[in-house]
C-alpha cells in the first residue's frame, strides 16, 4: 500500500474532538481492521505494535489524528479498550504502545506480524499543539504514560522551527522500563533538551536515579506550554513544581486514563465529575482537573 | 377525514385498531405478566392500560438489557462483520415520564457522535403515547415537569377520557397512521379537550398529594449535604435503581466467541465498583457512598448540564426496587432540613 | 419480546423474575413485582441471572471417553455406554458400588427422577446432593428438635419479628432478599442481633454485634438461654404445653454465665446481656441462620443450641417468629424434599422404616434396599478406597466445592466410570467418562422449591443450547436404558407422580401453582399449603430440647490462625455461572484472603502482596485483602475460585451425627508467597 505524503504530516490541529477520520462511521461501533505490521520491544511488559489498515478505504486513519489523541483496540474475543498512539501523525507508520494490564492489553500483546486488530477512532481531543507553536515546551512523563507523549514529541520534532525550548523530561522505575530509549539521540539532534531518571537504578545505569521533579530543579525550564502523563502522584509533584517556575494553570495539559467502553462519550465508564475523558479529554488543562486527579 | 387536530378512538375500537397496525409492525403494549402490567409484544392479549406505569420502562426497546451491537467472523486471519436492522415497532402506552426519559437520551445518544444503534431504533419506532390519569404512588412527575401530560415527543397521544380515548396526532408519522385507519376514529369536539385537561389536572392534584413533592432544584443543592458514607453503609449494590431508570444508559461491552462471536452491549451501573475500576486496580470512585452521590450528581447536575433536561423523570420506579430500604428522596429532605 | 415469568437459578430465596425474550435469546431480566419474596426486587445476581444462559462456552454436545481424549458422541451413544457401564459395575461389584449425586440447580422433577434411578435402576441408596454440606446438621437438628429440617416460616413473616437474630449468615450478600426483609423489619422498630466473627455488612448495620471466637457457638446461645432463663423471660406455657427435656438442659446452661462465655468466646458480658434482653423481651423473635452456623464438626449442635432457644422463649408456630434456615441454593430444599438423600425416600419417609419402605416399592413397583446409603464425602472415601466403582453427577463440581480437594480428585481419578451432566465444562467434568450437555434453568420446565417451602413454577423461555436436553428427558432416557418404565410426556406427568408418592407434595400439581406457588406441605387437592409450620402441635408431638455442650477446640502451635471460608455477593458457589457473567466477574474478577490489618501487618504483608495459606492438608497461592472485616487471628476466603481454591485447605473432619465436613474452622499459617 502506498500512502500519498501530502495527506499526512501537519493535519489535525489539536482540539478535533472526534473520530471523523475517513472509513471510521462517527458513532458506529464496527472497528476498522489493521494489520500488525511490526513489533518492537520497548520493555518486559511492554511492545510497540506498528499497525496497516487492511482497507483502501481506511488509511486515512493511519495519519488522520492529532498528538494525544487514542484508539479503541480490539482483539476479536476479548474485547477493546483505550490505547493511546504513540506515533506522530507525521511520520508513517500509526503505531500503539501497549503495556500488559489485563486481558485484552495480554490479547494484544499476543498479536503476530500479519495478524488482524479492530480499532475505532481517533478519539479525544489531543494535545492543543496550535496553542503550543511559538512557546517554550515542556513535556513530562512518567511510567506508561510516557507513550502519548512520544507522538507529541516527535510531532514537534519534524515542525521544530515553529517551537521555542523544548525539554522532555521522563522517568521509569528501572533502566529496563524506559521506552523508546533509541530515539532520545534523535530528539537531542532536534535541539530538545532530554532529562531521564529512574527510581531504582542498576549496575549498568550511569544516569539520574530519583524523581521526574529532580530533573525539573537541575534543567529550570523556562515557563511555557507543558504536556503531562503518568501516575496521578506523578503529575501533582510535577505541575505543582511547574505552577512555581511561573507556568501557568491553563497551559498545564494533562493526559488522563480511565477505564472507557465506548470512546464517543455515551458508555460513562470515564466520567470525573462533569467530564467525560474519553470526549472532553484526555488532555485536560490543569485548571480544569487540577482537584479531580 | 378532515384536518382536525384532536379525534376520538372509541374503547371498542382500540383492539382492532391495534390488530390493523399488529399487520405491519410489531406492537408492544403492557400486558399482563404474573398479576402486573409489563411491556411486552402485543398478541391480543387484554391490555393492562389501567394499571400502574410497569416497572420496566419501555426505554428498554431503544436501550435494551443486552444487544448484539455486531457478530464477527474469522476468515482465514480477516474478519467480517454483520449486524441485525432495527425492527419497525409500534410502542403503545408509553407514559409521559418515560416520553421526557426518551428526549433526554436523544440529548445523550442522539447528539454529538449518534450512537448508530440507539438511532436506529429511535427512527424505527413508532411511539404511541398515553397520558397518565393513573399515577403510582411514589410517582413525583409533576415536580420534575415531566408528567402527568406529555408535551411532544409523540407520534400519537392518547388521553383515556372514559367513554373512549382522545388521539392527538404529534408527528407526520401518527397523521399518516390516523389518516390510514381513519374509520376507527371519529372528531373530537372542544369538550373532550377540556375534559382532556380536567383529568390531567386532577392526576397531577393526586401526585402531588400522595407522593413525594421533591424540588428539583433543592435536590441539586441539598446533595453536597447529604451523608453518602452513611447511605452507602444500607445499599446492598443490587444496582437495581440504575437498571429501571429509564434515563440511565450506561453499558458495557464484551466479546463472546472465539475465532466468530459476538460483540455484546450490556447495560451496567455506576453503583457496581468494577464500573469505573481501572485495569491497574485504581479506582477514582472507591466507595459506595462516592457512587450513589455520582449517581445523583449526574442527573441533577451533569446531565441538565448537557441536555437542558433533568436526568430524573419522577417516575419513582429506584425507590420501588431498591433492595436496601435506601428511602432515596428523604436522603434529601433530611439534607435540606 | 416476550416476558416469561420464573424463578432466579441463585440463593434459596426463589425470587420471582421475568427473563425478557426475543428471537429466542434471552436480552434482559427484571424482578415479578407481584411475587411475594422479590416484591419488585432483586439482587445483583438476580438482575443478572441469565446472563450467563448464552454463554459460548456452554456445553452443546455430549461427549465420550476414546483413547484417553474427550470426543464428541451422539445422546444414544452416550446413555446407552452410561447404562452398559452402570449396570456392568452393578453385576460385577453390587449395586453398592454405584452412586448418584444429584443437584441442588436442578428441578424437584429431576432430582426426583434421579434419586428414582438410584434406587429403582441401580439398586442403592447412595444418593446425595450438595445438601450435605449445607444443611444436613439442619435436617438432622431440627429434625430432632421440632420434627422438621425446613424453615418454619414464610421469609416475609421476618416483618413481623420484634427482634431477628442472625447468626452464621452473610444475609446481605448470600440472601439479599432475605436481608431485606430483615432490614425492613429493624427500619419498623424490630432489634437486630449478629452474631459473627466477621463485620460483615449485616453486623455493621446490627444493632448488637457479637463476634464470637470460631467454632464456639453453642457456648454463647446457652449463654443467652442462660441469662433468658435468669430473667424469667422463658414461655413456661409453651414449654410444659409442648415441649420435653427442658429441666436437664436448664441444669446445664447454669453453667454458661457471661463471664465463662466470655472465656471461651470473647463477647463481653454486656453485649450478651443486651443480645439476651432484646430477644427474651421481644413478643416475636426469630433465628436465622446459615451456614456459618452448620458447616462445623458440631455443626448439628449449634443447631440444637439454636433451637433451644427459640423454643424457650416460645417462638415456634407464629406469624413474626421462627427458625429460619437459609437455605443456599435455590432448589436444595426441593432436592431434600424429593429424597435425593441416602437415608430418606421422598417427603423424609426413613429407607429404614419398613412400612415407608413397603409404600414406595408398592409405588415402585420393585424392591428397595434397605440400608441407608453413603453420604457425600463417605462417596468420595469409598471411591478413593475401590469401593465405589461408578457414580453419575448432575451439575455438581465436587473438585471445587468439596473439602480436602486432593483427595476428591484421587477418589474421582480412581473410579471406573463417571458420567457428569453439566451446563458448562468444569474441573469435574474434565474427570468424567462421559458428560452429558444439560439445559440450564431456563431452558427448562419443572419447579423449585425454595428456602420458605415455597414450590414454584419454572418456565422454559429459550431452547437450550445445541443438542443439550433438560436432564428430566434424560434421567428419564436413562431409566428407561436400564429397564425401568418411565414414560413421562412432560415434566408436569413427573410432579403428578411425586405428588402421589410424596405426603407433603400431595396436593401440588402445575394448575395450582400460581405467582405465590405453594409451600408445603400440602397433602391434598383442596389444601391451601402452610406457610408457617407448627402451629398447634409438631410433627413429632412435642419439641424436644437437647442439653448440648460447647466441644472443646483443638489448637494448633503450628497453625495459628483459622480460616473460615464462604461465598461473596457476586459469585455463586464454584462460579460456573457468575464467573461467565460480565459484570458479576469484573466486580470480583480474583480470589484473595482477607486478613485483619494487624495481623498482616505481623506478617509483613500488604493489600495486593501474594501470600501462601497452608493447613496441614496443602496451600494455595493467593492475593492479600487487608480489612477490619475480620477480626485478628481470623481469615478469610471465598471459595468460587478454581485458581485458588479455598478448599485444598479445609479438612474432611465430619460432624458425627450429620457428617458434615467442617469447612468453616480450619487452622492455618500465611507468609508471603517471596519469602
Amino acid at each position: 500500500m502506498k500512502m500519498d505524503r501530502s495527506k499526512m504530516g501537519t493535519v489535525a490541529e489539536g482540539g478535533t474532538r472526534t473520530g471523523r477520520a475517513a472509513g471510521v462511521k462517527p458513532g458506529s461501533y464496527l472497528p476498522i481492521q489493521a494489520e500488525v505490521v511490526d513489533i518492537d520491544v520497548e520493555s518486559s511488559n511492554t511492545y510497540l505494535l506498528s499497525l496497516r489498515p487492511m482497507d483502501e478505504e481506511d488509511e486515512l486513519v493511519a495519519v488522520n489524528y492529532s498528538p494525544g489523541q487514542f484508539l479503541m483496540v480490539s482483539v476479536f474475543g476479548l474485547g477493546e479498550c483505550p490505547i493511546s498512539i504513540a506515533s506522530s501523525p507525521t511520520r508513517e507508520p500509526l503505531q500503539i504502545c501497549v503495556r500488559e494490564a489485563g486481558r485484552i492489553t495480554q490479547g494484544i500483546m499476543a498479536a503476530r506480524v500479519g495478524d488482524v486488530l479492530g480499532i475505532r477512532g481517533p478519539f479525544g481531543n489531543g494535545f492543543p499543539v496550535g496553542s503550543m507553536r511559538g512557546k517554550n515546551v515542556l513535556i513530562a512523563g512518567g511510567g506508561s504514560g510516557f507513550a502519548t507523549l512520544r507522538s507529541l514529541i516527535n510531532y514537534i520534532a519534524d515542525d521544530r522551527e515553529k517551537f521555542k525550548e523544548v525539554t522532555v523530561v521522563y522517568g521509569a522505575r528501572t533502566p529496563q522500563d524506559l521506552y523508546f530509549t533509541s530515539e532520545y539521540g534523535s530528539w537531542q539532534a532536534a535541539k530538545i533538551e532530554v532529562g531521564i531518571t529512574v527510581d531504582m537504578m542498576d549496575a549498568s545505569w550511569k544516569g539520574n536515579v530519583g524523581l521526574v521533579t529532580s530533573l525539573l530543579a537541575e534543567i529550570d525550564p523556562s515557563p511555557g506550554a507543558a504536556a503531562l502523563c503518568g501516575p496521578p502522584m506523578m503529575i501533582r509533584a510535577v505541575a505543582k513544581d511547574l505552577l512555581g517556575r511561573g507556568f501557568i494553570e491553563p497551559e498545564i495539559y494533562i493526559s488522563l486514563e480511565r477505564h472507557m467502553k465506548c470512546g464517543v462519550g455515551k458508555c460513562e465508564h470515564c466520567t470525573m465529575g462533569r467530564y467525560h475523558v474519553c470526549t472532553d479529554g484526555p488532555i485536560f488543562s490543569y485548571d480544569v482537573v487540577g482537584d479531580l486527579i | 377525514m378532515t384536518c382536525a387536530s384532536a379525534f376520538i378512538l372509541r374503547r371498542e375500537d382500540l383492539v382492532p385498531l391495534l390488530e390493523e397496525l399488529a399487520e405491519t409492525l410489531e406492537v408492544v403494549a403492557p400486558v399482563q405478566v404474573e398479576g402486573e402490567a409489563a411491556f411486552a409484544t402485543w398478541r391480543g392479549e387484554a391490555l393492562a392500560l389501567d394499571d400502574k406505569n410497569p416497572l420496566t420502562s419501555p426505554m428498554e426497546f431503544f436501550l435494551p438489557q443486552k444487544e448484539v451491537l455486531f457478530r464477527y467472523v474469522q476468515y482465514s486471519g480477516r474478519y467480517t462483520f454483520s449486524e441485525d436492522p432495527p425492527r419497525a415497532r409500534l410502542i403503545f402506552g408509553m407514559r409521559p415520564c418515560d416520553l421526557r426519559a426518551l428526549k433526554v437520551i436523544d440529548g445523550i445518544f442522539g447528539a454529538d457522535l449518534p450512537d448508530i444503534p440507539y438511532a436506529g431504533r429511535r427512527r424505527s419506532t413508532i411511539i404511541v403515547a398515553l397520558n397518565c390519569t393513573t399515577p403510582g404512588e411514589g410517582c413525583f412527575c409533576r415536580s420534575m415537569g415531566s408528567g402527568p401530560g406529555a408535551e411532544g415527543g409523540y407520534d400519537i397521544l392518547l388521553t383515556d377520557l372514559g367513554r373512549g380515548y382522545l388521539v392527538e396526532p404529534g408527528s407526520s408519522a401518527g397523521v399518516y397512521i390516523l389518516r390510514a385507519h381513519h374509520r376507527h376514529f371519529e372528531e373530537a369536539d372542544p369538550g373532550d379537550i377540556k375534559e382532556k385537561e380536567r383529568l390531567l389536572a386532577l392526576a397531577g392534584d393526586e401526585i402531588v398529594t400522595r407522593g413525594p413533592s421533591l424540588n428539583p432544584e433543592k435536590i441539586r443543592e441539598a446533595i453536597d449535604g447529604v451523608d453518602w458514607e452513611e447511605a452507602g453503609r444500607r445499599c446492598l449494590a443490587c444496582g437495581g435503581c440504575s437498571l429501571v431508570c429509564p434515563v440511565c444508559h450506561c453499558f458495557s461491552v464484551l466479546d463472546q466467541g472465539v475465532p466468530d462471536g459476538e460483540r455484546l452491549r450490556c447495560r451496567d451501573t455506576c453503583i457496581l465498583s468494577g464500573f469505573s475500576r481501572m485495569t491497574g486496580g485504581a479506582n477514582p470512585r472507591a466507595a459506595l457512598g462516592e457512587r450513589l452521590r455520582h449517581w445523583y450528581l449526574d442527573k441533577f447536575v451533569y446531565i441538565p448540564e448537557k441536555t437542558g433536561l433533568f436526568g430524573c423523570v419522577g417516575c419513582g420506579r429506584c425507590t420501588r426496587v431498591c433492595l436496601g430500604e435506601v428511602d432515596r428522596w428523604s436522603l434529601f429532605k433530611e439534607a435540606a432540613e | 419480546m416476550e416476558k416469561i415469568a420464573t424463578i432466579c437459578v441463585y440463593c434459596g430465596c426463589g425470587c420471582g423474575l421475568f427473563l425478557h425474550v426475543e428471537d429466542g435469546r434471552i436480552v434482559g431480566a427484571s424482578p415479578s413485582p407481584a411475587h411475594p419474596v422479590s416484591r419488585g426486587r432483586l439482587c445483583v445476581k438476580g438482575w443478572l441471572a441469565a446472563d450467563f444462559v448464552h454463554h459460548p462456552d456452554r456445553l452443546k454436545t455430549p461427549l465420550v471417553r476414546k483413547g484417553g481424549r474427550m470426543v464428541r458422541g451422539s445422546w444414544d451413544e452416550a446413555l446407552s455406554l452410561t447404562a452398559r457401564r452402570l449396570k456392568e459395575i452393578m453385576e460385577e461389584s453390587g449395586p453398592d458400588a454405584l452412586a448418584v449425586l444429584t443437584s441442588a440447580k436442578g428441578t424437584n422433577e429431576e432430582n426426583y427422577l434421579l434419586a428414582k434411578l438410584a434406587r429403582v435402576a441401580l439398586k442403592t441408596n447412595n444418593v446425595d446432593h450438595v445438601a450435605r454440606l449445607c444443611h444436613a446438621p439442619s435436617v438432622a437438628g431440627l429434625g430432632f428438635a421440632l420434627g422438621s429440617g425446613a424453615m418454619t416460616n414464610p421469609i416475609r413473616s421476618l416483618l413481623s419479628a420484634d427482634a431477628i437474630l442472625v447468626t452464621g449468615s452473610n444475609t446481605t450478600e448470600q440472601h439479599p432478599l432475605i436481608a431485606a426483609h430483615i432490614l425492613e423489619a429493624q427500619s419498623r422498630g424490630a432489634t437486630l442481633i449478629v452474631a459473627d466473627p466477621r463485620r460483615t455488612q449485616m453486623a455493621q448495620l446490627a444493632d448488637i454485634h457479637l463476634a464470637p471466637r470460631l467454632g464456639t457457638d453453642v457456648a454463647w446461645t446457652n449463654g443467652i438461654l442462660n441469662l433468658i432463663i435468669d430473667m424469667g423471660l422463658v414461655d413456661e406455657d409453651f414449654i410444659i404445653e409442648r415441649t420435653e427435656g427442658f429441666t436437664a438442659l436448664k441444669d446445664l446452661v447454669v453453667q454458661y454465665t457471661p463471664a465463662a462465655v466470655e472465656r471461651i468466646t470473647g463477647i463481653p458480658p454486656g453485649d450478651l446481656k443486651k443480645a439476651a434482653v432484646a430477644f427474651g423481651e421481644a413478643d416475636r423473635a426469630a433465628v436465622v441462620y446459615a451456614m456459618g452456623t452448620t458447616q462445623h464438626s458440631c455443626g448439628t449442635d449449634n443447631v440444637l443450641a439454636l433451637a433451644n432457644l427459640v423454643l424457650a422463649t416460645g417462638n415456634v408456630g407464629r406469624d413474626g417468629t421462627g427458625i429460619y434456615p437459609l437455605r443456599g441454593h435455590q432448589n436444595v430444599q426441593g432436592a431434600c424434599d424429593m429424597g435425593a438423600l441416602p437415608s430418606v425416600y421422598p417427603g423424609y419417609q426413613k429407607v429404614e422404616d419398613p412400612a415407608a419402605r413397603e409404600r414406595m416399592e408398592a409405588a415402585w413397583g420393585t424392591d428397595l434396599p434397605a440400608d441407608p446409603g453413603l453420604t457425600a464425602v463417605e462417596m468420595m472415601e469409598a471411591a478413593e478406597e475401590g469401593r465405589l466403582k461408578g457414580i453419575y453427577i448432575s451439575g455438581e463440581n465436587p473438585m471445587i466445592s468439596y473439602p480436602d480437594r486432593d483427595q476428591v480428585m484421587r477418589a474421582l481419578s480412581s473410579l471406573e466410570f463417571l458420567t457428569v451432566a453439566d451446563i458448562f465444562p468444569t474441573e469435574t467434568t474434565a474427570l468424567a467418562d462421559v458428560v452429558l450437555p444439560v439445559a440450564s434453568f431456563a431452558e427448562k420446565d419443572g419447579t423449585f422449591t425454595s428456602t420458605e417451602r415455597r414450590v414454584q413454577r419454572v418456565r422454559r423461555a429459550v431452547s437450550p443450547p445445541g443438542e443439550a436436553r433438560p436432564e428430566v428427558e434424560v434421567a428419564a432416557d436413562l431409566l428407561r436404558r436400564l429397564g425401568v418404565e418411565a414414560d413421562y410426556a412432560s415434566p408436569e406427568e413427573v410432579m403428578a407422580e411425586i405428588s402421589s408418592v410424596t405426603p407433603s407434595y400431595g396436593g401440588i400439581s402445575y394448575q395450582r401453582l400460581g405467582i405465590s406457588g405453594l409451600s408445603w406441605p400440602c397433602p391434598s387437592r383442596d389444601h391451601p399449603g402452610t406457610e408457617i409450620l407448627h402451629q398447634g402441635s409438631f410433627p413429632i408431638g412435642r419439641a424436644r430440647f437437647s442439653a448440648v455442650e460447647q466441644q472443646e477446640l483443638a489448637e494448633d502451635l503450628d497453625y495459628p490462625l483459622l480460616l473460615t471460608t464462604g461465598r461473596s455477593l457476586f459469585h455463586f458457589h464454584t462460579g460456573t455461572m457468575t464467573r461467565r457473567t460480565h459484570l458479576l466477574d469484573r466486580e470480583r474478577p480474583k480470589a484473595a484472603v482477607d486478613i485483619n490489618p494487624a495481623d498482616a501487618a505481623a506478617l509483613g504483608v500488604r493489600s495486593g502482596t501474594m501470600v501462601v495459606v497452608e493447613s496441614v492438608r496443602g496451600g494455595i497461592e493467593i492475593e492479600a485483602r487487608l480489612t477490619e472485616e475480620v477480626p485478628m487471628g481470623t481469615v478469610y476466603i471465598p471459595f468460587h475460585f478454581a485458581e485458588a481454591p479455598a478448599n485444598q485447605l479445609t479438612a474432611r473432619t465430619l460432624d458425627p451425627t450429620s457428617k458434615i465436613p467442617c469447612l468453616k474452622r480450619t487452622p492455618v499459617r500465611i507468609r508471603r508467597a517471596d519469602s
